[in-house]
C-alpha cells in the first residue's frame, strides 16, 4: 500500500492527463478573451479590485499567457514552467473569486466566455473548479521539476 | 542554480511570447483596444475604448433632469434596452422594449412603425450598462440618426421619482 501511493503520484499517464486537462482547458478559455478584449477588459472592471490603469494592459497580455502556457503544456516544451505560470494565474482568480464572495460583490468571472453573461455560475462552484485545477497544476508542478532532475 | 537558470528562461520565453503576441494582435484586430481605458464612470458610461466602440461620450446626455424636459416635451421615444425581464417589471412610462441581443428579429416591425426622422433615448441600468450604447448604434446604422443615449439609465429615474410603469 505504501509503494503503491507513490506509484500513482509518479504515474506518468496521470501527468500527461492533468496535462492535456489543463492545457486545453486554458487554450479554450483564452480564444473568446483574444477575440474580444473589450468585453473581457469589462469583466475585470466588473471583479472591481484591478486599477483601471491595469485593465486593457491585462485584457491584452492575459489571454495569451493562458494560450501559450496551456499549448506549452500540450506540446510538452518547457512543461515545469508552464505549469508554474498556471499556478500562479490559479492562485490570482482563487484570490479574486474569493474576495468577492467574501464581501458579498456580484460578477462574471469571465472564465471560458467574454460574453457578460450575469452572475449565472455559483461563485463557489468556480472556486473549487479552480481549486482542482490547482492541485492538478502543482501535481504537475512537481512531479515536472522532479523528472527534470533525474 | 542551472536548474534556476533554465526556469526563468523558459519563464521569459512564454511570457516575452505573450507580450509580443498580445500586442502584436490587438494592433491589427479590428477589436483591438486602447492600452488604457475609460473606467470612471464620473466620464460616462464605461468603456475599454475598443476601434469598433459603441460607446461614443457626443451621445451621452448626463444630466436627469435634461432627460426629464426632453420626456415632457413628449416628442421622443424612449427605448429600453434592458432584458425584457426587467422591462416587463418596470420602465420609463411610454418606454418600447428593445433587447439589442433582439435587434435582428425586431428592427424590421420596429421600422414599420417609426419614421427614421424621430428623436429617439435609448437607456438600460446606469453608467456600467454598455447596451443603450450598443443599441444606439445599431439604430444610427439603421437611419435612426436622432438617437441619443440617457446613461443613468432606469434606476436614477426611478429614483427621482419621475413616471414610470
Amino acid at each position: 500500500m505504501n509503494k503503491m501511493i507513490p506509484a500513482l503520484v509518479w504515474n506518468p499517464r496521470l501527468q500527461l492527463f492533468f496535462r492535456l486537462v489543463l492545457g486545453i482547458t486554458f487554450i479554450y478559455a483564452s480564444i473568446h478573451k483574444i477575440i474580444y478584449p473589450g468585453k473581457f477588459a469589462q469583466i475585470i472592471y466588473g471583479y472591481g479590485l484591478f486599477p483601471s490603469e491595469l485593465i486593457n494592459i491585462t485584457a491584452i497580455f492575459l489571454p495569451f499567457l493562458e494560450l501559450f502556457s496551456g499549448l506549452f503544456l500540450v506540446i510538452g516544451i518547457y512543461k515545469d514552467s508552464a505549469a508554474l505560470i498556471i499556478n500562479i494565474m490559479l492562485t490570482v482568480f482563487i484570490a479574486a473569486i474569493s474576495i468577492n464572495l467574501i464581501r458579498g460583490h456580484e460578477f462574471d468571472c469571465g472564465c471560458f466566455s467574454a460574453e457578460i453573461t450575469g452572475y449565472e455560475v455559483s461563485s463557489v462552484h468556480l472556486l473549487l473548479r479552480d481549486i482542482i485545477f490547482l492541485f492538478m497544476g502543482v501535481h504537475l508542478f512537481i512531479t515536472e521539476s522532479k523528472s527534470n532532475d533525474d | 542554480m542551472e536548474k534556476r537558470n533554465k526556469m526563468i528562461k523558459e519563464l521569459s520565453v512564454i511570457v516575452g511570447l505573450s507580450v509580443m503576441a498580445g500586442f502584436s494582435i490587438n494592433y491589427f484586430s479590428p477589436n483591438g483596444i486602447s492600452y488604457i481605458g475609460s473606467w470612471d464612470t464620473a466620464s460616462g458610461v464605461i468603456t475599454a475604448k475598443a476601434k469598433n466602440d459603441a460607446v461614443v461620450r457626443e451621445r451621452e446626455i448626463m444630466d436627469v433632469k435634461t432627460v426629464k424636459q426632453i420626456f415632457d416635451a413628449d416628442k421622443t421615444v424612449f427605448i429600453d434596452a434592458r432584458p425584457y425581464k426587467e422591462y416587463e417589471e418596470s420602465h420609463i412610462k411610454g418606454a418600447v422594449s428593445f433587447p439589442p441581443a433582439q435587434f435582428d428579429e425586431r428592427i424590421e416591425a420596429f421600422l414599420l412603425n417609426y419614421s427614421p426622422s424621430i428623436s429617439i433615448i435609448t437607456y438600460c441600468s446606469g453608467r456600467e450598462c454598455r447596451d443603450s450604447h450598443e443599441l444606439a448604434q445599431m439604430l444610427i446604422d439603421s437611419g435612426f440618426s436622432e438617437t441619443r443615449v440617457f446613461i443613468d439609465g432606469y434606476p436614477l429615474w426611478e429614483k427621482e421619482g419621475y413616471p414610470v410603469e
